[in-house]
Protein backbone atom coordinates (compact mmCIF):
# COMPACT_ATOMS: atom_id res chain seq x y z
CA UNK A 1 0.00 0.00 0.00
CA UNK A 2 1.21 2.98 -1.02
CA UNK A 3 0.83 4.75 2.46
CA UNK A 4 2.86 2.22 4.18
CA UNK A 5 5.59 2.76 1.67
CA UNK A 6 5.51 6.50 2.32
CA UNK A 7 5.34 5.64 6.23
CA UNK A 8 8.31 3.18 6.43
CA UNK A 9 10.46 6.03 3.56
CA UNK A 10 10.00 8.68 6.02
CA UNK A 11 10.58 6.43 9.17
CA UNK A 12 13.82 5.30 7.76
CA UNK A 13 14.72 9.44 7.11
CA UNK A 14 14.13 10.18 10.69
CA UNK A 15 15.66 6.82 11.87
CA UNK A 16 19.25 7.82 10.61
CA UNK A 17 18.97 11.10 12.22
CA UNK A 18 19.06 9.39 15.30
CA UNK A 19 21.77 6.99 14.26
CA UNK A 20 23.84 9.15 13.03
CA UNK A 21 23.86 11.46 16.30
CA UNK A 22 22.82 8.58 19.03
CA UNK A 23 24.24 11.30 21.77
CA UNK A 24 20.41 12.13 22.01
CA UNK A 25 19.48 8.94 23.27
CA UNK A 26 21.90 8.16 25.30
CA UNK A 27 21.35 11.03 27.30
CA UNK A 28 17.84 10.30 27.59
CA UNK A 29 18.38 7.03 28.70
CA UNK A 30 20.63 8.98 31.55
CA UNK A 31 17.93 10.86 32.78
CA UNK A 32 16.02 8.28 33.98
CA UNK A 33 19.35 6.61 35.80
CA UNK A 34 19.91 9.99 37.63
CA UNK A 35 16.25 10.08 38.84
CA UNK A 36 16.94 6.34 40.49
CA UNK A 37 20.54 7.46 41.92
CA UNK A 38 19.74 11.23 43.42
CA UNK A 39 16.13 10.93 43.82
CA UNK A 40 14.60 7.54 44.79
CA UNK A 41 16.46 7.08 48.27
CA UNK A 42 14.58 10.16 49.37
CA UNK A 43 11.35 7.90 49.13
CA UNK A 44 12.46 5.26 51.60
CA UNK A 45 11.84 7.43 54.45
CA UNK A 46 8.59 8.19 53.46
CA UNK A 47 5.30 6.53 54.11
CA UNK A 48 3.06 5.88 51.65
CA UNK A 49 -0.30 4.30 51.54
CA UNK A 50 0.32 0.42 50.18
CA UNK A 51 4.05 0.56 50.00
CA UNK A 52 6.77 -0.53 51.92
CA UNK A 53 10.05 1.24 51.89
CA UNK A 54 10.97 -1.96 50.15
CA UNK A 55 8.91 -1.94 46.98
CA UNK A 56 8.77 1.60 46.78
CA UNK A 57 10.37 1.69 43.06
CA UNK A 58 7.19 -0.33 42.44
CA UNK A 59 5.24 3.51 42.97
CA UNK A 60 7.76 5.26 41.43
CA UNK A 61 8.97 3.42 37.99
CA UNK A 62 5.97 3.42 36.55
CA UNK A 63 5.38 7.04 37.00
CA UNK A 64 8.62 7.74 35.65
CA UNK A 65 8.23 5.90 32.66
CA UNK A 66 5.11 7.32 32.21
CA UNK A 67 6.52 10.66 32.06
CA UNK A 68 9.60 9.84 30.10
CA UNK A 69 7.63 8.95 27.04
CA UNK A 70 5.96 12.18 27.47
CA UNK A 71 7.96 14.40 27.57
CA UNK A 72 9.90 13.00 24.84
CA UNK A 73 6.90 13.52 22.44
CA UNK A 74 6.20 16.90 23.56
CA UNK A 75 9.61 18.48 22.85
CA UNK A 76 9.79 17.21 19.00
CA UNK A 77 8.13 20.72 17.59
CA UNK A 78 11.35 21.94 17.74
CA UNK A 79 12.98 19.68 15.31
CA UNK A 80 9.78 20.25 13.21
CA UNK A 81 10.21 23.75 13.51
CA UNK A 82 13.58 23.26 12.18
CA UNK A 83 12.68 21.27 9.08
CA UNK A 84 9.91 23.83 8.68
CA UNK A 85 13.01 26.52 8.32
CA UNK A 86 14.70 25.01 6.08
CA UNK A 87 11.85 24.27 3.71
CA UNK A 88 12.16 20.13 3.94
CA UNK A 89 8.32 20.35 5.23
CA UNK A 90 7.38 22.54 2.38
CA UNK A 91 9.13 20.27 -0.02
CA UNK A 92 7.39 17.32 1.35
CA UNK A 93 3.91 18.86 1.05
CA UNK A 94 4.53 19.13 -2.44
CA UNK A 95 5.19 15.46 -3.39
CA UNK A 96 2.47 13.58 -3.98
CA UNK A 97 2.91 11.72 -0.28
CA UNK A 98 0.04 11.08 1.80
CA UNK A 99 -0.04 13.58 4.76
CA UNK A 100 -0.76 11.12 7.21
CA UNK A 101 2.42 9.26 6.33
CA UNK A 102 4.10 12.68 7.06
CA UNK A 103 3.06 12.53 10.51
CA UNK A 104 3.53 8.96 11.19
CA UNK A 105 6.77 8.54 9.82
CA UNK A 106 8.18 10.81 12.46
CA UNK A 107 5.83 9.58 15.47
CA UNK A 108 6.92 6.12 14.22
CA UNK A 109 10.85 6.88 14.81
CA UNK A 110 9.60 8.95 18.26
CA UNK A 111 7.97 5.84 19.48
CA UNK A 112 10.96 3.24 18.76
CA UNK A 113 13.57 5.64 20.54
CA UNK A 114 10.92 5.99 23.05
CA UNK A 115 10.68 2.39 23.80
CA UNK A 116 14.32 1.87 23.50
CA UNK A 117 14.80 4.14 26.67
CA UNK A 118 12.12 2.85 28.54
CA UNK A 119 12.60 -0.92 28.47
CA UNK A 120 16.28 0.18 29.47
CA UNK A 121 15.65 1.82 32.24
CA UNK A 122 13.02 -0.98 33.19
CA UNK A 123 16.25 -3.09 32.89
CA UNK A 124 18.18 -0.67 34.96
CA UNK A 125 15.91 0.00 37.57
CA UNK A 126 15.27 -4.18 38.28
CA UNK A 127 18.26 -4.46 40.35
CA UNK A 128 17.51 -1.43 42.62
CA UNK A 129 14.46 -3.48 43.86
CA UNK A 130 11.69 -2.58 40.68
CA UNK A 131 9.62 -5.75 40.64
CA UNK A 132 7.93 -6.08 37.69
CA UNK A 133 4.58 -8.20 36.53
CA UNK A 134 5.78 -9.50 32.94
CA UNK A 135 1.91 -9.52 31.23
CA UNK A 136 1.01 -5.86 33.19
CA UNK A 137 3.77 -4.45 32.09
CA UNK A 138 3.44 -5.03 28.09
CA UNK A 139 -0.18 -3.63 29.29
CA UNK A 140 1.67 -0.75 30.46
CA UNK A 141 4.20 -0.48 27.24
CA UNK A 142 0.99 -0.30 25.32
CA UNK A 143 -0.49 2.46 27.50
CA UNK A 144 3.19 4.05 27.03
CA UNK A 145 2.54 3.78 23.24
CA UNK A 146 -0.11 5.44 23.26
CA UNK A 147 0.60 8.69 25.08
CA UNK A 148 3.84 9.08 22.98
CA UNK A 149 1.59 9.10 19.80
CA UNK A 150 -0.24 11.31 21.02
CA UNK A 151 1.99 13.81 22.41
CA UNK A 152 4.53 13.66 19.64
CA UNK A 153 1.48 14.15 17.57
CA UNK A 154 0.51 17.49 19.55
CA UNK A 155 4.25 18.01 19.53
CA UNK A 156 4.60 18.01 15.80
CA UNK A 157 1.73 19.89 15.16
CA UNK A 158 2.22 22.64 17.42
CA UNK A 159 5.89 22.92 15.85
CA UNK A 160 3.95 22.79 12.28
CA UNK A 161 1.65 25.59 13.09
CA UNK A 162 3.75 27.81 15.05
CA UNK A 163 6.84 27.97 13.07
CA UNK A 164 8.82 29.58 15.98
CA UNK A 165 10.39 28.39 18.85
CA UNK A 166 9.99 31.98 20.49
CA UNK A 167 6.02 30.73 20.22
CA UNK A 168 6.29 27.25 21.11
CA UNK A 169 8.60 27.25 24.01
CA UNK A 170 6.14 29.24 26.68
CA UNK A 171 3.05 26.84 25.08
CA UNK A 172 5.27 23.01 25.89
CA UNK A 173 6.71 24.66 28.88
CA UNK A 174 3.35 25.53 30.24
CA UNK A 175 2.00 22.38 29.90
CA UNK A 176 5.10 20.32 31.04
CA UNK A 177 5.23 21.21 34.90
CA UNK A 178 1.32 21.25 35.55
CA UNK A 179 1.22 17.87 33.58
CA UNK A 180 4.04 16.34 35.95
CA UNK A 181 3.08 17.67 39.10
CA UNK A 182 -0.96 16.39 38.54
CA UNK A 183 0.24 13.16 36.79
CA UNK A 184 1.01 12.19 40.81
CA UNK A 185 4.14 10.65 39.24
CA UNK A 186 6.27 11.91 42.26
CA UNK A 187 4.21 11.79 44.81
CA UNK A 188 0.45 9.81 44.25
CA UNK A 189 -2.39 11.94 44.31
CA UNK A 190 -3.62 9.71 46.88
CA UNK A 191 -2.08 12.17 48.95
CA UNK A 192 -3.59 15.47 47.62
CA UNK A 193 -6.59 17.32 48.39
CA UNK A 194 -9.63 16.73 46.48
CA UNK A 195 -9.80 19.61 44.59
CA UNK A 196 -6.52 18.72 43.14
CA UNK A 197 -7.48 15.11 42.15
CA UNK A 198 -10.48 16.37 40.05
CA UNK A 199 -8.24 18.53 38.05
CA UNK A 200 -5.67 15.38 37.70
CA UNK A 201 -8.37 13.65 36.53
CA UNK A 202 -8.27 15.94 32.80
CA UNK A 203 -4.60 15.00 32.42
CA UNK A 204 -3.91 12.07 30.44
CA UNK A 205 -0.43 11.45 32.45
CA UNK A 206 -2.42 10.85 35.27
CA UNK A 207 -4.32 7.79 34.04
CA UNK A 208 -1.31 6.00 32.50
CA UNK A 209 0.47 6.74 36.29
CA UNK A 210 -2.06 5.16 37.98
CA UNK A 211 -2.78 2.37 36.31
CA UNK A 212 1.12 1.76 35.50
CA UNK A 213 1.20 1.09 39.04
CA UNK A 214 -1.60 -1.67 38.68
CA UNK A 215 0.07 -3.20 36.05
CA UNK A 216 3.53 -3.92 37.09
CA UNK A 217 2.19 -5.35 40.25
CA UNK A 218 -0.10 -7.76 37.59
CA UNK A 219 -3.63 -6.31 38.39
CA UNK A 220 -4.46 -6.20 35.11
CA UNK A 221 -8.25 -6.09 35.24
CA UNK A 222 -8.89 -3.43 36.83
CA UNK A 223 -10.96 -0.19 36.67
CA UNK A 224 -8.24 2.15 36.84
CA UNK A 225 -6.78 -0.10 33.74
CA UNK A 226 -9.91 -0.05 31.56
CA UNK A 227 -10.30 3.97 32.49
CA UNK A 228 -6.98 4.66 31.10
CA UNK A 229 -7.74 3.54 27.75
CA UNK A 230 -10.72 4.58 27.62
CA UNK A 231 -9.65 7.83 27.95
CA UNK A 232 -6.41 7.81 25.59
CA UNK A 233 -7.30 5.54 23.09
CA UNK A 234 -9.99 8.47 21.85
CA UNK A 235 -7.54 10.50 22.74
CA UNK A 236 -4.59 9.70 20.75
CA UNK A 237 -7.50 8.94 17.84
CA UNK A 238 -8.18 12.59 17.96
CA UNK A 239 -5.00 13.93 18.19
CA UNK A 240 -3.67 12.19 15.66
CA UNK A 241 -6.53 12.91 13.70
CA UNK A 242 -5.74 16.61 14.22
CA UNK A 243 -2.26 17.12 13.91
CA UNK A 244 -2.76 14.94 9.90
CA UNK A 245 -4.78 17.99 9.38
CA UNK A 246 -2.30 20.53 10.21
CA UNK A 247 -0.16 18.87 7.79
CA UNK A 248 -2.77 19.23 4.70
CA UNK A 249 -3.88 23.02 5.86
CA UNK A 250 -2.96 24.21 2.39
CA UNK A 251 -6.21 22.34 0.68
CA UNK A 252 -8.67 22.62 3.64
CA UNK B 1 -1.80 19.48 -24.44
CA UNK B 2 -2.20 23.13 -25.13
CA UNK B 3 0.79 25.30 -25.55
CA UNK B 4 0.43 26.73 -22.32
CA UNK B 5 1.54 24.27 -19.57
CA UNK B 6 0.52 26.68 -16.78
CA UNK B 7 -2.47 29.12 -16.92
CA UNK B 8 -3.98 30.60 -14.28
CA UNK B 9 -7.42 32.81 -14.40
CA UNK B 10 -7.87 35.56 -12.29
CA UNK B 11 -5.94 34.10 -9.69
CA UNK B 12 -6.75 35.95 -6.30
CA UNK B 13 -5.15 35.36 -2.57
CA UNK B 14 -6.54 37.51 -0.12
CA UNK B 15 -5.48 37.98 3.80
CA UNK B 16 -7.47 39.42 6.98
CA UNK B 17 -5.29 41.23 8.65
CA UNK B 18 -6.24 43.41 12.39
CA UNK B 19 -5.86 46.22 10.10
CA UNK B 20 -7.96 45.20 7.41
CA UNK B 21 -7.86 42.89 4.10
CA UNK B 22 -4.62 42.83 2.38
CA UNK B 23 -4.75 41.98 -1.13
CA UNK B 24 -1.95 39.98 -1.61
CA UNK B 25 -2.20 38.89 -5.24
CA UNK B 26 -5.54 40.43 -6.65
CA UNK B 27 -7.04 38.69 -10.60
CA UNK B 28 -3.24 37.79 -11.87
CA UNK B 29 -3.96 36.04 -15.36
CA UNK B 30 -0.49 33.99 -16.32
CA UNK B 31 0.05 31.70 -19.44
CA UNK B 32 3.57 29.77 -19.36
CA UNK B 33 4.81 28.18 -22.47
CA UNK B 34 6.21 24.97 -22.78
CA UNK B 35 9.58 24.91 -22.41
CA UNK B 36 10.29 28.59 -21.95
CA UNK B 37 12.01 30.00 -19.03
CA UNK B 38 9.21 32.07 -17.42
CA UNK B 39 10.25 35.05 -15.02
CA UNK B 40 8.14 36.82 -12.69
CA UNK B 41 9.26 39.81 -11.32
CA UNK B 42 8.06 42.24 -8.79
CA UNK B 43 10.00 43.91 -5.11
CA UNK B 44 9.62 42.05 -2.29
CA UNK B 45 6.02 41.85 -0.66
CA UNK B 46 4.70 42.13 -4.44
CA UNK B 47 2.62 38.59 -4.37
CA UNK B 48 5.45 36.69 -6.38
CA UNK B 49 5.61 33.83 -3.50
CA UNK B 50 1.71 33.90 -2.50
CA UNK B 51 1.00 33.26 -6.35
CA UNK B 52 3.62 30.56 -6.36
CA UNK B 53 2.80 29.13 -3.37
CA UNK B 54 -1.01 28.63 -4.90
CA UNK B 55 0.58 27.40 -7.96
CA UNK B 56 2.96 24.32 -5.93
CA UNK B 57 -0.43 23.29 -4.24
CA UNK B 58 0.78 25.23 -1.05
CA UNK B 59 -1.82 26.88 -0.70
CA UNK B 60 -5.44 27.69 -1.59
CA UNK B 61 -6.99 30.61 -3.90
CA UNK B 62 -9.38 32.86 -2.24
CA UNK B 63 -10.81 32.56 -5.66
CA UNK B 64 -9.87 31.70 -9.33
CA UNK B 65 -8.49 28.91 -11.40
CA UNK B 66 -4.97 27.38 -11.93
CA UNK B 67 -4.39 24.34 -14.66
CA UNK B 68 -1.02 23.04 -14.62
CA UNK B 69 -0.03 19.92 -17.41
CA UNK B 70 -4.10 19.70 -18.08
CA UNK B 71 -4.73 19.28 -14.38
CA UNK B 72 -7.13 21.42 -12.28
CA UNK B 73 -4.98 22.05 -8.78
CA UNK B 74 -8.18 22.55 -6.91
CA UNK B 75 -9.72 19.60 -7.85
CA UNK B 76 -6.47 16.94 -8.22
CA UNK B 77 -3.51 18.26 -6.36
CA UNK B 78 -2.03 14.80 -6.44
CA UNK B 79 -1.92 14.94 -10.21
CA UNK B 80 -0.61 18.53 -10.12
CA UNK B 81 2.00 17.34 -7.70
CA UNK B 82 3.33 14.54 -9.88
CA UNK B 83 4.25 16.75 -12.91
CA UNK B 84 6.00 19.63 -10.86
CA UNK B 85 8.78 20.33 -9.01
CA UNK B 86 9.23 22.93 -6.19
CA UNK B 87 12.18 24.41 -5.08
CA UNK B 88 11.36 27.12 -2.07
CA UNK B 89 13.34 30.30 -0.82
CA UNK B 90 14.84 27.88 1.95
CA UNK B 91 15.59 25.11 -0.25
CA UNK B 92 14.34 22.43 1.17
CA UNK B 93 16.99 19.84 1.41
CA UNK B 94 17.01 17.85 4.65
CA UNK B 95 20.17 18.73 6.55
CA UNK B 96 21.28 15.55 8.69
CA UNK B 97 21.57 13.66 5.72
CA UNK B 98 23.76 13.34 2.78
CA UNK B 99 23.10 15.04 -0.60
CA UNK B 100 22.92 11.54 -2.22
CA UNK B 101 20.22 10.47 0.30
CA UNK B 102 18.23 13.42 0.13
CA UNK B 103 18.00 13.11 -4.05
CA UNK B 104 16.86 9.08 -3.34
CA UNK B 105 14.28 9.67 -0.84
CA UNK B 106 12.98 12.21 -3.23
CA UNK B 107 12.54 10.29 -5.75
CA UNK B 108 11.12 7.39 -3.95
CA UNK B 109 8.48 9.27 -2.47
CA UNK B 110 7.38 9.78 -6.33
CA UNK B 111 7.21 5.82 -6.52
CA UNK B 112 10.64 5.00 -8.11
CA UNK B 113 12.70 2.24 -6.93
CA UNK B 114 15.77 2.12 -5.13
CA UNK B 115 17.60 1.23 -7.67
CA UNK B 116 15.58 3.77 -10.35
CA UNK B 117 16.27 6.80 -7.85
CA UNK B 118 19.95 6.10 -7.36
CA UNK B 119 20.26 6.13 -11.00
CA UNK B 120 18.96 9.08 -11.66
CA UNK B 121 20.30 10.66 -8.43
CA UNK B 122 23.74 9.93 -9.77
CA UNK B 123 22.79 11.12 -13.18
CA UNK B 124 21.95 14.37 -11.69
CA UNK B 125 24.88 14.71 -9.38
CA UNK B 126 26.79 14.97 -12.82
CA UNK B 127 24.50 17.47 -14.91
CA UNK B 128 24.44 19.71 -11.63
CA UNK B 129 28.11 19.17 -10.86
CA UNK B 130 28.00 17.67 -7.24
CA UNK B 131 30.41 15.54 -7.07
CA UNK B 132 32.83 17.20 -4.62
CA UNK B 133 29.74 16.71 -1.87
CA UNK B 134 27.31 14.89 -3.04
CA UNK B 135 28.35 12.16 -0.52
CA UNK B 136 28.97 14.35 2.64
CA UNK B 137 25.85 15.54 5.49
CA UNK B 138 24.23 18.86 3.97
CA UNK B 139 25.10 20.77 6.92
CA UNK B 140 28.77 20.83 5.87
CA UNK B 141 27.73 22.58 2.52
CA UNK B 142 27.85 26.08 1.41
CA UNK B 143 25.51 28.29 0.28
CA UNK B 144 25.98 27.73 -2.96
CA UNK B 145 26.47 24.02 -2.65
CA UNK B 146 23.32 23.73 -1.00
CA UNK B 147 21.21 25.79 -3.74
CA UNK B 148 22.49 23.38 -6.29
CA UNK B 149 21.31 20.08 -4.40
CA UNK B 150 18.10 21.93 -4.02
CA UNK B 151 17.51 22.52 -7.41
CA UNK B 152 18.31 18.73 -8.12
CA UNK B 153 15.75 17.38 -5.61
CA UNK B 154 13.56 19.39 -7.39
CA UNK B 155 13.90 18.14 -10.59
CA UNK B 156 14.86 14.39 -9.69
CA UNK B 157 11.61 13.06 -10.88
CA UNK B 158 11.86 14.79 -13.92
CA UNK B 159 8.94 16.89 -13.64
CA UNK B 160 7.75 19.15 -16.61
CA UNK B 161 7.17 22.30 -14.90
CA UNK B 162 10.01 23.70 -12.06
CA UNK B 163 9.05 26.02 -9.59
CA UNK B 164 11.93 28.55 -8.41
CA UNK B 165 11.29 30.71 -5.63
CA UNK B 166 14.09 33.51 -5.50
CA UNK B 167 16.76 30.89 -6.40
CA UNK B 168 19.63 33.21 -6.26
CA UNK B 169 19.00 35.24 -3.19
CA UNK B 170 21.98 35.49 -0.94
CA UNK B 171 24.32 33.99 -2.92
CA UNK B 172 27.25 35.45 -3.97
CA UNK B 173 27.86 36.87 -7.45
CA UNK B 174 30.13 33.44 -8.99
CA UNK B 175 27.08 31.69 -7.10
CA UNK B 176 25.11 33.10 -8.84
CA UNK B 177 26.16 32.85 -12.96
CA UNK B 178 27.00 29.24 -12.22
CA UNK B 179 23.10 28.67 -10.72
CA UNK B 180 22.33 30.85 -14.04
CA UNK B 181 23.97 28.59 -16.11
CA UNK B 182 22.63 25.24 -14.51
CA UNK B 183 19.03 26.63 -15.16
CA UNK B 184 19.72 27.22 -18.67
CA UNK B 185 21.14 23.74 -18.89
CA UNK B 186 17.83 22.73 -17.47
CA UNK B 187 15.86 24.12 -19.69
CA UNK B 188 17.46 22.73 -23.18
CA UNK B 189 16.67 19.37 -21.31
CA UNK B 190 13.32 20.44 -21.89
CA UNK B 191 11.80 21.40 -18.29
CA UNK B 192 9.41 24.39 -18.41
CA UNK B 193 11.28 26.93 -15.73
CA UNK B 194 8.97 29.22 -13.65
CA UNK B 195 11.17 31.92 -11.51
CA UNK B 196 10.60 34.50 -9.28
CA UNK B 197 13.09 36.98 -8.99
CA UNK B 198 13.07 40.62 -7.44
CA UNK B 199 16.58 40.75 -9.51
CA UNK B 200 16.20 42.81 -13.00
CA UNK B 201 19.03 41.48 -14.07
CA UNK B 202 18.07 37.71 -13.34
CA UNK B 203 14.91 38.10 -14.87
CA UNK B 204 16.18 39.88 -18.20
CA UNK B 205 19.19 37.41 -18.69
CA UNK B 206 17.24 33.75 -17.75
CA UNK B 207 13.73 34.63 -18.99
CA UNK B 208 12.02 34.00 -22.62
CA UNK B 209 9.31 35.67 -21.31
CA UNK B 210 8.48 37.79 -18.03
CA UNK B 211 5.44 39.14 -16.27
CA UNK B 212 6.16 42.04 -14.00
CA UNK B 213 3.70 41.75 -10.72
CA UNK B 214 3.09 44.90 -8.46
CA UNK B 215 1.05 45.26 -5.10
CA UNK B 216 -0.95 41.66 -6.44
CA UNK B 217 -1.53 43.21 -9.84
CA UNK B 218 0.42 42.52 -13.01
CA UNK B 219 1.64 45.68 -14.36
CA UNK B 220 3.19 44.15 -17.84
CA UNK B 221 4.34 41.43 -19.60
CA UNK B 222 6.51 40.25 -22.72
CA UNK B 223 10.05 39.08 -23.51
CA UNK B 224 12.49 41.36 -21.58
CA UNK B 225 13.43 42.74 -25.71
CA UNK B 226 9.94 43.62 -26.22
CA UNK B 227 9.49 45.33 -22.87
CA UNK B 228 12.63 47.58 -22.93
CA UNK B 229 11.78 49.24 -26.44
CA UNK B 230 8.59 50.09 -24.89
CA UNK B 231 10.29 52.67 -23.04
CA UNK B 232 11.52 53.49 -25.95
CA UNK B 233 15.26 54.23 -27.24
CA UNK B 234 18.30 54.91 -25.39
CA UNK B 235 19.62 57.09 -22.60
CA UNK B 236 22.76 59.33 -23.67
CA UNK B 237 23.84 61.35 -20.50
CA UNK B 238 26.32 63.83 -20.54
CA UNK B 239 28.05 66.47 -17.61
CA UNK B 240 29.60 69.22 -19.13
CA UNK B 241 31.74 72.34 -17.85
CA UNK B 242 29.63 75.17 -16.21
CA UNK B 243 25.99 73.30 -16.44
CA UNK B 244 24.42 75.73 -14.52
CA UNK B 245 25.19 78.75 -17.30
CA UNK B 246 25.31 76.91 -20.18
CA UNK B 247 22.69 73.87 -19.22
CA UNK B 248 19.65 75.66 -20.36
CA UNK B 249 20.64 77.27 -23.83
CA UNK B 250 21.78 73.44 -24.75
CA UNK B 251 18.73 71.76 -24.07
CA UNK B 252 16.91 73.94 -26.39
CA UNK B 253 19.72 73.57 -29.00
CA UNK B 254 19.47 69.66 -28.75
CA UNK B 255 15.35 69.89 -28.75
CA UNK B 256 15.96 71.86 -32.12
CA UNK B 257 17.87 68.82 -33.54
CA UNK B 258 14.78 66.91 -33.55
CA UNK B 259 16.20 63.71 -32.63
CA UNK B 260 15.15 63.46 -28.77
CA UNK B 261 11.86 62.05 -27.54
CA UNK B 262 12.69 63.59 -24.13
CA UNK B 263 15.40 65.81 -22.18
CA UNK B 264 15.99 65.59 -18.65
CA UNK B 265 17.55 68.03 -16.09
CA UNK B 266 19.30 66.78 -12.68
CA UNK B 267 22.26 68.61 -11.06
CA UNK B 268 25.54 67.29 -12.78
CA UNK B 269 23.97 65.46 -15.68
CA UNK B 270 21.82 65.95 -18.89
CA UNK B 271 19.59 62.96 -20.12
CA UNK B 272 18.75 63.03 -23.61
CA UNK B 273 16.52 59.91 -24.90
CA UNK B 274 16.68 59.16 -28.00
CA UNK B 275 15.90 55.64 -30.11
CA UNK B 276 19.30 55.00 -31.35
CA UNK B 277 22.12 56.50 -29.04
CA UNK B 278 24.69 55.19 -31.43
CA UNK B 279 23.08 56.97 -34.32
CA UNK B 280 22.84 60.46 -32.64
CA UNK B 281 26.07 60.30 -30.45
CA UNK B 282 28.00 62.05 -33.81
CA UNK B 283 25.61 64.79 -34.31
CA UNK B 284 25.45 65.43 -30.38
CA UNK B 285 28.90 66.01 -30.20
CA UNK B 286 29.37 68.19 -33.29
CA UNK B 287 26.92 70.86 -31.59
CA UNK B 288 28.65 70.55 -28.36
CA UNK B 289 31.67 71.96 -30.26
CA UNK B 290 29.65 74.21 -32.27
CA UNK B 291 28.16 75.57 -28.69
CA UNK B 292 31.49 75.76 -27.51
CA UNK B 293 30.52 73.30 -24.24
CA UNK B 294 33.22 71.52 -23.07
CA UNK B 295 32.52 67.52 -21.96
CA UNK B 296 33.12 66.31 -19.40
CA UNK B 297 31.34 62.99 -18.80
CA UNK B 298 29.07 61.03 -21.39
CA UNK B 299 27.32 57.27 -20.90
CA UNK B 300 25.03 56.08 -23.67
CA UNK B 301 22.55 53.25 -21.78
CA UNK B 302 19.89 51.33 -23.08
CA UNK B 303 16.64 50.74 -21.04
CA UNK B 304 16.79 48.42 -18.44
CA UNK B 305 14.25 46.58 -16.82
CA UNK B 306 14.40 48.93 -13.99
CA UNK B 307 12.90 51.55 -16.55
CA UNK B 308 9.93 49.66 -17.38
CA UNK B 309 8.88 49.41 -13.96
CA UNK B 310 9.63 52.88 -13.56
CA UNK B 311 7.47 54.06 -16.24
CA UNK B 312 4.46 51.50 -15.27
CA UNK B 313 4.23 52.18 -11.58
CA UNK B 314 5.92 55.75 -11.10
CA UNK B 315 8.69 54.33 -9.04
CA UNK B 316 12.23 52.56 -9.11
CA UNK B 317 12.26 48.67 -8.50
CA UNK B 318 15.46 49.44 -6.69
CA UNK B 319 13.79 52.15 -4.51
CA UNK B 320 11.01 49.78 -3.44
CA UNK B 321 13.30 46.99 -2.24
CA UNK B 322 14.96 49.47 -0.17
CA UNK B 323 12.01 50.78 1.49
CA UNK B 324 10.88 47.32 2.31
CA UNK B 325 13.86 45.37 2.54
CA UNK B 326 13.93 42.20 4.19
CA UNK B 327 12.24 38.79 2.29
CA UNK B 328 8.82 39.01 0.21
Amino acid sequence: MKTLRDIRLLFWRKMMETLRNPIYIVVSMLTPVVYLLLFSPLLKKLTIPGYTPSDVLNLFVPGLLVIVAFLSGLFVGYTMIDEVKTGVIERFRVTPVSRFALLAGRVLRDLVNTLVIVIFFTLVAIPFGFHVHILGYLVLLILVALLLITTSSFGNALGLILKDEDRLSPIVQGINLPIILLSGMLLPMVLAPTWLQVIAHFNPAYYAVEAGRLLVAGHIFQAQVGEAFLFMVPLAVFVVFWATRAFNNALS
Amino acid sequence: MSEFIVTTKNLKKYFSSRSGTVKAVDGVNLAVRQGEIFGFLGPNGAGKTTTLRMLATLMTPTSGTINIAGFDVAKQPDEVRRHIGYVGQNGGSDRPATGVENLILQGRLYGMSHAEANERARELVKLLQLNDFADRIVYTYSGGQRRRLDVAIGIMHRPDVLFLDEPTVGLDPQNRANLWDEITKLKSQGVTIFLTTHYMEEADILSDRLTIIDEGKIVDEGTPEALKKEVGGDCIAIGVENQQDVGQKLKIAIKKEGYSTKITEESELIKIYVKDGALVVGRLMKLLDQQKVKLRTITITEPSLDDVFLQKTGYSLRDKDLDEGGQS
